[in-house]
C-alpha cells in the first residue's frame, strides 16, 4: 500500500532527450516534503555508493555591503559542529560562548566603531580575557567530529562550496550508510551552533590571501565590480577583506536563519539504493524541520550602462585582453543562442573536455592562434547565471611577435561585425549543437557531476530546465545568432580590460 | 494532483518514520551488512592482433564509447638538452596530422561529433584518449588508430606548438604554488631527469624529426595496453582493432635505467623571494615507493598525521586550533620506479609561517614519538575499508587503473588484497612507519615568500627563521632568458 502511493508520488519523469542519440532518458524520481524541501533521486545500481548533496539557495548574491563573503564564511561554520554534534556538555560550552561573544562584541566595537583603532589596552585585556575562555572551551569539543563520522564511514567527495547563487554540501557513502547523512545534515539545518567562529574568520582570511597571490585574482575583481556595478554579483564570493574582518557572530546567525530552512533546500541521492527507503529517511529526518519564512529574490539588477567602460590593470600576471558584455539571466530566449555562439567562437575541442588554451577548433583559435598567430590562447564563453548574464572574451597576446592587447581586441570586434553580418556557418551551429547533446549525455556518466547538476537548476528554474534547455539549443538558427549579436554586441553595453604583465604587486 | 499525493504521504510516512528508530547520534545508528567484491582483472583482460593488450568493459548504461591507449613512454625519456620535448609532443601530437589526414581536420571532425580526442605525455606513461557517441564508434576508433599508428608531425603545427610554450614560459614564475613544487623536487632529487626543466633553448633544440624518432621507437602494440568502456559488445570491438592494428608491428625495445641515487639536502630553511602577503610552505625529505610492503603502513600513519583532512593531527592544529591557513596537511606522494616525496605543507600570512611550521615539525616528532590513539587507528583504518568501492563506480578509470598496474609490473590482486593488507596495519606498524619515514631532524624547509615579514615572525614565535635551521636563499631562473629572476 505504501509502496503503490509512493510509486504513483515519485512521478518518474522520463524524457527521451533526443531520438539521434539513442533512449537517453534523464529519469529524476522527485517526493516534496511538507516543509517545502525537496528530495530528488537517481537510482543508479552497480556499485554500492551513494552521492548524498544538499543545496541551499543562498549565496554571495544573497549578501549586502558589510556582509559580504558571509554565505562562504557560513559554509564554513555549518562544519564547526551543532547541539548534538561536536561537543560534550553543550550547556558549559554554550555559557562560555555567550560569554566570548559579549566580550568580542567589546572589542568590535571599540576597534571598529571608533575612527582611531580603539583603546589599544582596553582591546588587550578584553582579548586576553577571550584566549582564556577560548582555552577553557576546549575541553568541551570534539574536534571536527561531523567530518570525523563520515570519514570512518567511507565517506569521500566530502566537501562543501559556496558560488554566486548556490551552497552545496556533499558527500559519497556507502549504500547502507545513507541514514547518516539524514541524521549529520538535518542536524546541521535544526542545531547550528556557531563555535570557533572567530578563529573560524581568520582561515576564511587565509583563503582570501591565497587568492590574492593567485597572479591577476586582484584585477579581476576590480574588472567584476566594475562590470558588474549595483547587482549583488559585483562582489565576489570570497568577499571583501573589511567585511570578513568586521563580521559578526549576530550576521552569521541572521543568515542563517534566513536561508537554511527546508523551503529553501534540495536533497540529492543518485546511487544505488531503494528510492522508497530513501523517501522514508528522508521523512524522518527532513520532514520535522520547521518551515522557514518565504524568501524574496534578489532586487538589484543591472542598471543600463549607457556607456563603453575601459580598464587598464599591472602586475605580476600575464599581458590579456577581456571583453564583457551584458547579457540576459540563465532561462531566457536568447541563453540558447548565445551559448551557441560562445561555442562557435571559443570552443576549446573536445566536447567541452580539454578546453586547454589554444586548442580545438573554434572560429577565434582558427583565426588568431593559429593563421595570423596573434595570441598564445583566446576563448569565449557565455555565463548566463541566475540573475543577470554576461559574454566574455578572453585572450593572450603573442608578445614574442609584439602584439598588444589593443591589437586582439580590434580583431575580436572584426570578428563580432562579420557575424552580426553574415552569422555563422549551418555546420558551426550543427557542431555546437551536437557538442551540446552530447555533454548533456556525459554528464549522466558521473554520480557526483550529475547530482550537482540537477540539485543546482532545481533551486532555480527546476530540474527539468536541463533536457529543456538542451531543447532550446537544438532550435537554435543562424537569424538567432545575427540577432543577439546585434544586440548585446555594442560598445555601450561592454566593458574591455586591458592588463598588463609588471613585476610587482 | 501533486500536492494532495504529497499530504497523503506525509501522513504515511509519520507512521514509517516511526518504525525506523529513533537514534539521536551518529554512534547509535545501526547498519545493514554490505559485501563488495572488486571486480577481477582477469576478466577484463584481452589480447588483440600482434600482441596489443586490452582491459575492456562492457557498459551499455550511455550510449558512449571511450578508449584509452596507455603507452610506455614518458618525459623521463627525454635527453637533458630537448627538455620540454613531451610538452611540444602533447600539443602537436594530434594537430600534427597523420599520413592521410590532416591535423586541423581530425579536429574539426572530433568537435563536430561532439566527442574529445586528447594526447598527453606524462612522466613515464602517455596516453591518447578519445571519448565518442557510441553511433560514431567506428568513425571514432579509425580515427583514433590513425592518430596512434601514424602521426605526421607536420612541421607547421610544430612550430606553432613550439611559439607558444616558449611564450608560455615567461609564466613559469608566476604562481608561488607551481614554484614550491618545481623547487621542491629539486631540492629532493637534485639534478636527475625527473627535475628536469624546459627553457627557451632546450625547447629551440627540439624538432618534428625527434618526435617522430619518439614514435618510432616507442610506439608498437606490445609497448602499449588499452583501455576501453561503453555501449558496445565485445566481440565486435575486437573485430574492429583486430583489423586496425593488422599491420602494426612490434620492434625491440631496451628501457634505458635510470639513477635512484639521489643527494641528501642539507636540513634547514630554503628561502624563495616573491612579494606576496604569504609564506608558501613544504617541509620534508624523500619519501618511500608504493610497491614497498611498509606503504600500506605509511599510508594509514599520514592519515593520521596530515592527510587526512579535518580528521588529521596537522589540520586540527594548524587550522582548526589556531586558525592559520586554509590549507595544510602532510603528503607521501608516489611516482613509477622512484621513491615519491614526503612533505607537511601549509599557507599561511607572512608573520606565521615561522609559527606554523614549528607547529608541523612538532607533529612529526610525536607520530614518532608515541603510539597513535586507538580512535585515530579506528577512524584511519575504516575510511580505507569503507571507501574502499568508491574506487570502482567509473568504468572508463577502473579499466585504466588495471592497465597502468600490469604496465608497471605490480601484482595484478592489487585490489584483491587491498583491504587485508590495510586491515593487517597495526599501532605498532604505525610507529614503526613513523620513526622509519617521517625526519623532522633532516627536513628541508622550503619557503616562497616575503622574506622580511616571514624572517620577522610574530607574536606565537618572533623570528628569525634561523630558529628552524640554517637559511639558504634560492634565486629563480627566467627559463625564458636564463637569466636571474629580479624580485622586488
Amino acid at each position: 500500500m505504501k509502496k503503490r502511493a509512493l510509486s504513483l508520488a515519485l512521478m518518474a519523469f522520463l524524457l527521451a532527450a533526443f531520438g539521434r542519440a539513442g533512449e537517453v532518458t534523464l529519469d529524476v524520481k522527485e517526493h516534496v516534503l511538507g516543509n517545502g524541501m525537496k528530495i530528488l533521486m537517481v537510482p543508479k545500481p552497480g556499485v554500492p555508493r551513494v552521492v548524498c548533496h544538499i543545496y541551499f539557495k543562498a549565496g554571495s548574491v544573497n549578501e549586502r555591503p558589510g556582509i559580504t563573503g558571509i554565505a562562504h564564511v557560513h559554509e564554513h561554520m555549518m562544519f564547526k559542529g551543532t547541539k548534538v554534534m561536536g561537543v560534550t556538555d553543550y550547556a558549559k560550552d554554550a555559557e562560555i560562548e555567550r560569554r566570548i561573544d559579549e566580550l568580542m562584541d567589546r572589542i568590535y566595537r571599540e576597534r571598529f566603531w571608533t575612527t582611531d583603532g580603539g583603546d589599544a589596552a582596553k582591546i588587550a585585556g578584553w582579548q586576553k580575557e577571550v584566549d582564556a575562555l577560548v582555552a577553557d572551551q576546549k575541553q568541551y569539543i570534539i574536534k571536527d567530529d561531523l567530518w570525523n563520522h563520515y570519514m570512518k564511514n567511507g565517506g569521500t567527495g566530502l566537501n562543501a562550496s559556496t558560488g554566486s547563487e548556490s551552497t552545496g554540501y556533499y558527500v559519497t557513502l556507502p549504500s547502507n550508510k545513507v541514514e547518516l547523512q539524514m541524521m549529520l545534515e538535518s542536524d546541521r539545518m535544526r542545531n547550528p551552533v556557531f563555535r570557533e567562529f572567530y578563529s573560524e574568520k581568520d582561515v576564511v582570511m587565509e583563503e582570501r590571501r591565497l587568492s590574492e597571490n593567485r597572479p591577476g585574482f586582484l584585477f579581476g575583481e576590480q574588472v567584476s565590480a566594475s562590470f558588474f556595478v549595483a547587482t549583488p554579483y559585483h562582489w565576489g564570493v570570497i568577499g571583501w577583506m573589511d567585511d570578513l574582518r568586521k563580521m559578526t557572530k549576530e550576521d552569521i546567525v541572521e543568515f542563517n536563519r534566513r536561508y537554511y530552512v527546508p523551503n529553501n533546500a534540495v536533497a540529492v541521492y543518485v546511487g544505488d539504493f531503494d528510492p522508497a527507503r530513501i523517501v522514508a529517511l528522508a521523512e524522518k529526518y527532513f520532514g520535522p524541520i520547521p518551515r522557514g519564512r518565504d524568501i524574496e529574490p534578489i532586487r538589484t539588477f543591472v542598471p543600463p550602462q549607457n556607456s563603453e567602460k575601459r580598464l587598464y590593470g599591472e602586475g605580476p600576471a600575464p599581458t590579456s585582453l577581456q571583453m564583457m558584455f551584458h547579457t540576459p539571466p540563465d532561462g531566457h530566449t536568447d541563453t540558447a543562442p548565445l551559448s551557441v555562439l560562445a561555442s562557435v567562437l571559443g570552443s576549446g575541442g573536445g566536447g567541452g573536455f580539454r578546453g586547454g588554451p589554444g586548442g580545438g577548433s573554434g572560429r577565434l583559435t582558427k583565426l588568431l592562434v593559429r593563421d595570423k598567430q596573434m595570441a598564445v590562447s583566446v576563448s569565449a564563453s557565455s555565463r548566463a547565471q541566475w540573475y543577470v548574464g554576461a559574454f566574455q572574451f578572453g585572450a593572450t597576446p603573442r608578445l614574442d611577435k609584439k602584439v598588444r592587447p589593443e591589437d586582439l581586441e580590434k580583431e575580436i570586434w572584426a570578428e563580432i561585425e562579420r557575424i552580426k553580418q553574415d552569422g555563422v556557418t549551418e555546420e558551426e551551429i550543427q557542431k555546437a549543437k551536437n557538442r551540446g547533446e552530447a555533454m548533456f549525455i556525459r554528464s549522466l556518466a558521473s554520480s557526483a557531476g550529475l547530482a550537482g547538476r540537477i540539485g543546482r537548476a532545481e533551486l532555480h528554474r527546476g530540474w527539468r530546465s536541463i533536457p529543456a534547455d538542451l531543447e532550446a539549443l537544438k532550435s537554435v538558427t543562424n537569424e538567432d545568432i545575427k540577432r543577439v549579436a546585434a544586440r548585446y554586441f555594442v560598445k555601450s553595453n561592454s566593458l574591455t580590460a586591458a592588463y598588463e604583465r609588471k613585476t610587482g604587486r | 494532483m501533486k500536492k494532495t499525493l504529497t499530504a497523503i504521504l506525509a501522513i504515511a510516512f509519520v507512521f514509517v518514520g516511526l518504525g525506523l528508530g529513533q537514534a539521536t547520534h551518529p554512534d547509535q545508528l545501526k547498519y545493514q551488512a554490505l559485501k563488495f567484491d572488486p571486480p577481477d582483472p582477469k576478466t577484463f583482460r584481452t589480447e588483440y592482433a600482434n600482441g596489443l593488450r586490452a582491459y575492456v568493459q562492457e557498459d551499455r548504461g550511455l550510449p558512449l564509447f571511450n578508449i584509452t591507449a596507455l603507452i610506455n613512454f614518458g618525459g623521463l625519456y627525454v635527453p637533458k638538452d630537448k627538455t620540454g620535448l613531451e610538452r611540444v609532443m602533447s600539443d602537436a601530437y594530434i594537430r600534427g596530422g597523420t599520413r592521410t589526414r590532416d591535423g586541423d581536420a581530425i579536429e574539426e571532425r572530433i568537435d563536430f561529433l561532439g566527442g574529445s580526442l586528447s594526447f598527453n605525455v606524462g612522466e613515464r606513461t602517455s596516453t591518447l584518449s578519445l571519448s565518442v557517441l557510441s553511433k560514431d564508434l567506428d568513425e571514432g576508433l579509425a580515427l583514433f588508430f590513425d592518430v596512434l599508428m601514424n602521426p605526421a608531425f607536420r612541421e607547421e603545427a610544430f612550430k606553432l606548438s613550439q611559439a607558444r610554450l616558449i611564450e608560455q614560459l615567461r609564466q613559469a614564475n608566476d604562481q608561488p604554488g607551481s614554484v614550491l613544487s618545481r623547487e621542491y623536487e629539486r631540492l629532493l632529487y637534485g639534478d636527475h631527469p625527473l627535475t628536469w626543466q624546459a627553457t627557451r633553448t632546450t625547447y629551440e633544440n627540439v624538432a618534428a624529426a625527434d618526435l617522430k624518432a619518439v614514435h618510432d621507437k616507442y610506439f608498437f602494440p606490445k609497448n602499449i595496453i588499452l583501455a576501453a568502456s561503453g555501449d558496445f559488445r565485445k566481440s565486435d570491438l575486437k573485430a574492429r582493432i583486430d583489423k586496425a592494428v593488422s599491420g602494426w608491428k612490434s620492434r625491440a625495445l631496451s628501457l634505458p635505467a635510470f639513477s635512484k641515487d639521489f643527494p641528501a639536502p642539507e636540513p634547514g630553511v630554503y628561502f624563495i623571494q616573491k612579494a606576496i602577503n604569504q609564506g608558501y610552505v613544504s617541509l620534508g625529505h624523500r619519501g618511500i615507493e608504493d610497491t614497498h610492503p611498509d606503504f600500506f603502513a605509511v599510508q594509514v600513519m599520514n592519515f593520521i598525521l596530515g592527510g587526512g583532512s579535518f580528521t588529521s593531527r596537522i589540520t586540527t592544529k594548524v587550522r582548526s586550533d589556531e586558525g592559520l591557513s586554509y590549507n595544510q596537511g602532510s603528503r607521501f606522494t608516489t611516482r613509477w620506479g622512484f621513491p615519491g616525496t614526503f612533505s607537511g605543507y601549509v599557507q599561511t600570512k607572512s608573520s606565521t609561517v615561522g609559527y606554523a611550521i614549528s607547529l608541523i615539525l612538532d607533529e612529526f616528532r610525536r607520530i614518532r614519538e608515541e603510539p597513535v590513539t586507538d580512535g585515530e587507528m579506528e577512524t584511519a583504518i575504516n575510511y580505507y575499508l569503507e571507501s574502499f568501492a568508491g574506487q570502482f563506480e567509473m568504468p572508463q578509470s577502473v579499466m585504466e587503473s588495471f592497465a597502468m598496474l600490469e604496465m608497471q609490473g605490480k601484482p595484478m590482486d592489487y585490489y584483491k588484497t587491498y583491504r587485508s593488507k590495510i586491515e593487517a596495519v597495526t599501532k605498532a606498524r604505525v610507529l614503526d612507519a613513523a620513526r622509519k619515514y617521517v625526519h623532522p631532524d633532516k627536513a628541508a624547509i622550503l619557503i616562497v615568500g616575503d622574506w622580511e615579514p616571514c624572517n620577522e615572525g610574530g607574536e606565537k614565535w618572533p623570528g628569525p627563521l634561523e630558529k628552524l635551521g640554517k637559511v639558504r636563499r634560492i634565486t629563480l631562473i627566467d627559463p625564458m632568458t636564463g637569466q636571474e629572476v629580479k624580485t622586488p
